[in-house]
């Protein structure tokens, strides 16, 4: 594996400690948030060097991160939610979305039609992959925790069997 | 524990209160939802619920007797808080097998640490970084990480400020975007040859409204749509004074 991966996977872990303690998530999930944001993100980056398209990339990225944190939530005791969300922000596009920002800024002052043609083509351009990323995001790491949302196996399992046993452990919504 | 039977307005002003913590704490609708009716049931009662992003009302109905309880809570603003979500989701399985009485979970309630976990220069070196992070992923050099580290780390610092001066919610934003754009944005204007465009981009991105942008998208697939819309919306808005704050310095400098 070539160090530039790693590398990036070091930061992306950064990155992703810094929003957990910002929402202020309990003190046992951020080992599992550190691993799970470079996971994720050296995935996208990964992916991304074999030319498979930044959207797709995000969202099997984001998916990662997904089934990760239902694991991550049944051996650290906390809602799937608590891991995923602060692992996914250091793939946001912002980098998009501020070309996308600035771009509109630039077109309202913009007068010439040649320049403003091409501008503006960057402009939706990015504004678009943005959108789209951000998209991606989302719907990959919700689907792993809607596939997994067993409520109605929880019901069944707590009748069946005597509710005093360690339920709880395997509680995890 | 003994579970007698609950005075009527206890119960449904227990089942308020925890809702709005969740709220305030940034769950999603369903889980709010699940939540409640989970420890309602716990009592024997049904609930009906209406969820909107700043009032949770509520119906209790019990079963026997033909009595119900309704009451509307107001919710303040959003304070993400995902150790408080964990400890009630905890505590919720609690109350069903444990059979919790309704003062022992109000007692529980008042226990629950709603106070930050981490010491507030902890958290600002540690977003600080994650900006710096952010810097070196979009492929900043070493300069343009420190510049990002500083322009996040005051950037937080005026946010936490102005949020305890109970300024407007969208205004803090503002002005945090703002001071870090300002920051970056100062020293592109004495070092004008040097490059800055990472730093300038990056130095924003703590600010951007993650939770409710994933709050909103799960609440679509979920069904809510209106809540979904509302908390969509509330992401633009929240985007657009991160922008609004950033053009101001570009406008200052005069950059492009």
């Amino acid at each position: 594996m070539d160090f530039a991966l790693v590398d990036k996977g070091i930061w992306l872990g950064l990155a992703g400690i810094g929003f957990a303690v910002l929402f202020n998530v309990p003190r046992r999930t951020l080992g599992a948030i550190y691993i799970m944001s470079a996971l994720g993100g050296m995935l996208k980056f990964y992916m991304m060097s074999l030319d498979f398209g930044l959207v797709f990339a995000a969202f099997c990225g984001s998916s990662l991160i997904g089934f990760l944190s239902v694991l991550a939530a049944h051996y650290r005791k906390a809602p799937p939610m608590t891991f995923a969300l602060p692992s996914l922000i250091p793939m946001i596009p912002g980098f998009f979305a501020y070309k996308a920002m600035v771009g509109v800024m630039k077109l309202t002052a913009e007068k010439d039609v040649e320049v403003y043609r091409k501008l503006f083509f960057e402009t939706v351009n990015n504004g678009l992959s943005a959108l789209f990323i951000i998209l991606a995001l989302s719907a990959g790491v919700a689907i792993p925790l809607l596939i997994t949302r067993k409520e109605t196996v929880k019901r069944i399992k707590t009748d069946v069997s005597n509710p005093q046993n360690e339920n709880l452990e395997e509680e995890i919504l | 524990m003994e579970q007698g039977k609950p005075n009527k307005y206890e119960l449904g002003e227990m089942l308020l209160e925890i809702g709005s913590l969740l709220m305030v704490a940034g769950a999603n609708t369903e889980r709010v939802k699940v939540t409640i009716s989970r420890i309602a049931e716990a009592f024997g009662c049904g609930s009906d619920l209406m969820i909107t992003n700043h009032a949770l009302m509520i119906t209790v109905r019990y079963k026997d007797e033909n009595k119900t309880f309704t009451s509307v809570k107001w919710v303040p603003n959003m304070h993400l808080n995902f150790n408080l979500i964990s400890d009630i989701s905890t505590m919720s399985w609690k109350i069903v097998e444990e059979k919790w009485s309704v003062e022992r979970i109000n007692n529980e309630i008042k226990l629950l640490d709603q106070r930050a976990l981490y010491p507030r220069f902890l958290v600002l070196f540690l977003v600080s970084l994650a900006g710096a992070a952010f810097c070196r992923l979009f492929g900043g050099a070493s300069a343009e990480m420190i510049l990002c580290f500083l322009g996040t780390f005051i950037g937080l610092f005026v946010r936490q400020e102005t949020v305890k001066l109970k300024f407007n919610f969208y205004l803090c934003i503002f002005f945090a975007a703002l001071t870090s754009s300002f920051v970056v944005g100062s020293y592109s204007y004495l070092n004008p040859h040097k490059d800055f465009i990472h730093a300038l981009s990056t130095c924003v991105l703590f600010l951007i409204p993650g939770v409710p942008m994933i709050n909103s998208f799960s609440d679509f697939i979920d069904g809510n749509i209106l809540n979904g819309t509302t908390r969509g919306v509330n992401v633009l808005v929240i985007a657009f004074a991160i922008a609004l704050g950033l053009m101001v310095s570009l406008l200052i400098f005069n950059l492009q």
